[in-house]
């Protein structure tokens, strides 16, 4: 799309296509050749010692009879929902309040911000220790965990693991919620405060709406995480109590590098990433950021 | 009007300021527990728990992890991750000025498979990765670790920047093509320096890629001598978990460059981490 | 246990530098080339701690289960060096995550020449798959490297036959430990029969205290709990069946009893209600009992060393110790042990330094190995051993240990080291979901039905 007759003019020069070789050519060998592999490999069997064996369609009948994988894409999508349920109504509304001029409010956001300079790994490492049953917090605060058997418990894993997700990410949204909030034209608040609208109604009918792209984003951006979440889990839980709280993420690389059956893993592998193409691509749908890419592409 | 406008608003929201200051709790509480831990005995710790003030303060703690190897991981963590931020600023500039600057379709198709490369989550490739690594005989050495973990922030990076550079406007293009200049001065003198805030924000975000970075090291390493921070942490827990103290100490050692890196550039590691939105 | 010491386990290797064309014209080229550059760079910069295997730099690479026991493998490892012309390194791997990086790396370039196992299971893949060298050859030119270790022990990595392993470190059976202590206090005793068992752990109960101490975050300890049932009820015949491949040895009568005891200990709450969220990797079930909060933990001989350098004093004076109690009306033999018969040393096929490692092997059954394991609390099976139990950490526990090991009838290899590897992670799931009541006597037989055999 070309915006000026000038701008397309003989006399500007424009990079070949060589310039974009070599980040191309890396991305290619260290991303979609192994891609292509997974797809070869769900294919085969293979244990890591001999050498890969054609299977045919074994490992994707397997998968389909599976309960195990049949239980962890539940398992995934209900970590995920709950992930976009906690962390969505804290993060808006904290991103909006700190949008604001409130009094200590830099200070509160810095706190906030401490849990996104922690890795996952250490995130997990932290709350691993401090849920330990017998000299963690639920030895000294009964009334809040009963008798501490969290992480040994179907529904005490599940909520530690959204818990600990939405610790950790949700001063993130809170983040892209603020810095969208700030974007909000002033005018706006200011022609409804004429029409009489209180605070609360400032908010559902000025703030929300201007919101719904920001939530699109931060919502896809749950999803995808959600549905790969790996460290946290295996530090946490293992995939346990029992096939518990085994998400595909995981169940792959149980599969894999536990099981030793990295064909049936690359099969999961394939059908992660098959999901998060999906969700990707309705992200771009979704948040007409296609649209807007193509009006400024070639300028 | 405006300023009279914020005013108003910040009078009466108590709601809000109740309800921020029960997330202060929820975020604020671990966070002290943390640091009281690392600065008290193991016997103190496992006696009186979590939740009480330590008897006596002490730094033993951080020189133990320190002197067992913690020094060496994060050593080998900087490496890694200065490699990484190399490899991604050598490919991703000229990447993303030609995808803003190319008209030909096959740099938009090039394009396009990079957005799609976003959705590959790494955890996807590890058996195939870990199959060419160790063909390659770069099992348990770091360039191992550092090659596949460059490859998979270069989509993002690459969004981040073609972004910006898409704010320099076409006049500026127009007048250096007047002057007869070559696309390697257009890029050198004129793209790359009206980037330099996408280019801080790609520098943030691959850092943090690396400096976080798990599954690969943990797939693709196992010696002491190529161990990185978040492996060391995962060993140190799955080895002595019930030391507390120790283990939260390394916590707050792996975390204290990137503190660092807020404390000093905290635009850029901000702008990073909303990259991570994606747009 | 302390921390796996960082040994520096830089490999040799010679970088190499393919020479780079020199090139002026276009800057993306110019741009790869800088990016080979940082690639190459960091080959340099990092070559020398990792990669490029063993290929002809005189050296090989011996791998062990990262623990505390690594004390020994350090020291024969040194006492080897200072003969061999070809050095030994050793590398280590926390436990945890050992059997799958070994097997991963098995048959790939980065293999290690010699390297720790169970024997059994565990290396019936790698045999099956040619990827270890038969020792039979360096037994025939030196037959103690047979003869010097108790057969029973031996025998555990014989596959088809042949040899493919050394013992390499102590033998460690299952015992039940306990906080004498707490068990004074109580006015109990070390039980003997199961039903001496239930009783205390009804009068523990009523004192507040957990009985059992488990690792259940770990899954294998619950494990051993099935392992010792099994053999105290129907005899060490159950899992032999079932290991060559008699699935119906599972839905015995035998079966159905031994898991109706387990369920009846489990629901008398013998080992409270949070033990899924303890482990024994991370010291958590051992600082249970060495802390006075749990009585029993039923765990491997290498409890003692855990606690000698968790808990110095407690292992000292505190730490009891019994077999596990007899099971009325059994089939099995109350002497009978389970546990690791020993750890073993198997050989990849592809070393380039048979004769070295040979010569490496041989140190296993030295009187200085001998002396080092029983130092750390460990009972080396070489047929020298008893000449050095007073020379031990604990006399009185190395001897104990040497006895029932010298008695019992039967030394059954843990249930997860006689399977291959791929079944270890259903199996375990399965131990843990009876613990947590969410599989029955029928579904824990289902399950272990459905595991794979060799």
């Amino acid at each position: 799309m070309t915006r000026s007759p000038a701008a397309g003019g003989a006399g500007l020069t424009r990079p070949g296509l060589a310039w974009a070789l070599p980040a191309t050519a890396f991305f290619a060998v260290f991303a979609l050749v192994p891609l292509a592999l997974v797809a070869v490999l769900s294919f085969t069997a293979w244990n890591g010692v001999d050498s890969p064996r054609a299977a045919g369609l074994a490992n994707w009948t397997a998968l389909l009879h599976d309960p195990v994988m049949l239980k962890s894409l539940w398992l995934s999508a209900l970590l995920t929902t709950l992930g976009v349920l906690v962390q969505t109504p804290i993060s808006l509304l904290l991103g909006v309040w700190a949008a604001g001029h409130q009094r200590h409010r830099a200070i509160l956001s810095a706190i906030y911000f401490v849990p996104l300079l922690l890795s996952a790994t250490a995130v997990s490492v932290l709350w691993r220790a401090l849920l330990d049953p017998n000299f963690g917090l639920p030895a000294q605060a009964p009334w809040l965990f009963g008798d501490g058997n969290l992480l040994g418990s179907r529904d005490g894993a599940i909520g530690v693991l959204a818990f600990v997700g939405a610790w950790q990410w949700t001063p993130l949204h809170t983040l892209i919620y603020q810095g969208a909030a700030r974007a909000i034209p002033q005018v706006l608040y200011q022609a409804a405060a004429i029409d009489g609208a209180g605070r609360l109604r400032q908010f559902w009918h000025v703030t929300l709406p201007q919101l719904r792209t920001t939530m699109v984003t931060s919502t896809v951006l749950m999803v995808v995480g959600g549905l790969t979440t790996f460290d946290t889990v295996l530090i946490l839980t293992q995939g346990g109590p029992g096939t518990e709280t085994t998400i595909s993420a995981y169940y792959m690389y149980e599969q894999g590098f536990k099981s030793f059956d990295f064909g049936q893993a690359s099969a999961i592998a394939l059908v992660l990433v098959l999901v998060a193409t999906l969700v990707s691509l309705a992200m771009v749908r979704l948040s007409g950021y296609d649209a807007m890419r193509a009006g400024t592409e070639g300028i | 009007m405006i300023r009279h406008m914020t005013r108003r608003q910040v009078r009466a929201n108590y709601l809000a300021g109740l309800g921020s200051l029960v997330w202060l709790g929820v975020v604020g509480l671990p966070l002290v527990v943390l640091l009281t831990t690392t600065l008290r005995t193991q016997s103190d710790y496992a006696t009186n728990g979590p939740l009480t003030l330590p008897k006596r303060l002490t730094l033993g703690n951080y020189t133990d992890a320190l002197s067992q190897g913690f020094a060496q991981d994060l050593a080998n963590t900087c490496l890694v991750t200065v490699s990484v931020v190399a490899v991604v600023l050598l490919l991703v500039p000229p990447l993303s000025y030609t995808i803003v600057r190319s008209r030909r379709r096959s740099v938009r198709t090039v394009f396009r498979v990079f957005l799609l490369g976003l959705a590959v989550p790494a955890q996807a490739v590890i058996v195939p990765m870990f199959y060419l690594i160790s063909k390659a005989g770069l099992y348990d050495d770091l360039t191992g670790v550092v090659l596949p973990t460059a490859a998979f922030s270069l989509p993002i990076c690459t969004l981040i920047l073609t972004g910006t550079m898409r704010e320099i406007t076409p006049e500026l293009y127009e007048a250096m093509a007047v002057d007869g200049a070559s696309p390697w001065r257009v890029f050198w003198q004129l793209v790359l320096p009206l980037s330099r805030g996408g280019l801080a924000t790609v520098v943030v975000f691959a850092s943090l890629q690396a400096w976080n970075g798990f599954l690969f090291p943990l797939v693709l390493t196992q010696s002491d001598s190529t161990k990185v921070i978040t492996l060391g942490l995962y060993s140190f827990q799955t080895e002595h978990g019930v030391n507390a103290p120790g283990l939260l100490s390394a916590v707050v050692l792996s975390m204290l460059p990137v503190l660092g890196v807020y404390l000093f550039a905290r635009r850029a590691l901000v702008q990073g981490l909303m990259g991570m939105g994606g747009k | 246990m302390k921390h796996v010491s960082t040994a520096p386990h830089r490999r040799a290797s010679s970088p190499s530098h393919p020479s780079r064309a020199p090139r002026r014209s276009h800057v993306p080229l110019t741009a790869t080339a800088l990016a080979c550059a940082a690639a190459l760079s960091l080959v340099t910069a990092c070559g020398s701690s990792g990669g490029s295997g063993s290929g002809g730099s005189g050296v090989i690479h011996v791998l062990a289960y990262g623990d505390a026991g690594n004390t020994v493998e350090k020291s024969i490892v040194d006492t080897f060096n200072k003969t061999s012309k070809v050095k030994a390194v050793l590398d280590t791997i926390p436990g945890a995550d050992y059997q799958s990086k070994l097997q991963t790396v098995i048959n790939t370039p980065q293999a290690p020449d010699v390297f720790f196992n169970w024997g059994g299971g565990s290396i019936a893949p790698f045999v099956k798959a040619g990827l270890l060298m038969p020792l039979d050859d360096m037994i025939a030119k030196d037959p103690a490297l047979k003869a010097d270790f108790l057969p029973s022990v031996f025998n555990t990595a014989v596959i088809d036959g042949r040899s493919y392993g050394v013992p390499m470190r102590g033998t460690q059976p299952v015992l039940l430990f306990d906080n004498k202590k707490v068990l004074a206090d109580a006015g109990l005793t070390p039980p003997t029969t199961w039903d001496q068992l239930l009783d205390e752990v009804r009068t523990l109960k009523a004192k507040r205290i957990t009985a059992i101490a488990l690792g259940g975050g770990d899954q294998w300890p619950e494990l051993m709990w099935f392992e010792y049932l099994f053999d105290r009820v129907a005899g060490p015949g159950v899992l032999q069946k079932a290991v060559g491949g008699d699935k119906s040895a599972w839905s015995s009568p035998e079966s159905t009893k031994a898991l109706g005891l387990l369920k009846q200990l489990i629901d008398a709450g013998a080992f409270g209600t949070t033990y899924d969220s303890v482990k024994f990797t991370d010291g958590g079930s051992p600082a249970l009992l060495a802390k006075g909060k749990a009585a029993f933990e039923l765990m491997g001989s290498w409890e003692y060393a855990t606690q000698q350098s968790a808990n110095p004093d407690f292992a000292k004076n505190q730490l009891g110790y019994s077999a596990f109690p007899s099971v009325a009306d059994g089939q099995g033999d109350p002497n009978d042990l389970v546990g690791n018969t020993n750890n073993f040393y198997s050989v990849r096929s592809t070393t380039k330094y048979p004769d070295a490692v040979a010569q490496f092997l041989k140190l296993m059954y030295s009187d200085e190995f001998v002396k080092a394991q029983l130092a750390i609390g460990n009972l080396p099976t070489t047929t020298n051993t008893p000449k050095f139990l007073a020379s031990s950490a604990s006399p009185a526990y190395s001897q104990y240990q040497y006895d029932l090991v010298e008695r019992a009838p039967s030394f059954q290899l843990s249930w997860d080291q006689a399977y291959p590897p791929a079944a270890m992670t259903p199996m375990h799931q399965a131990v843990q979901r009876f613990f947590d009541g969410q599989l029955d006597a029928g579904g824990f037989v289902a399950a272990m039905q459905a595991l794979p055999t060799p």
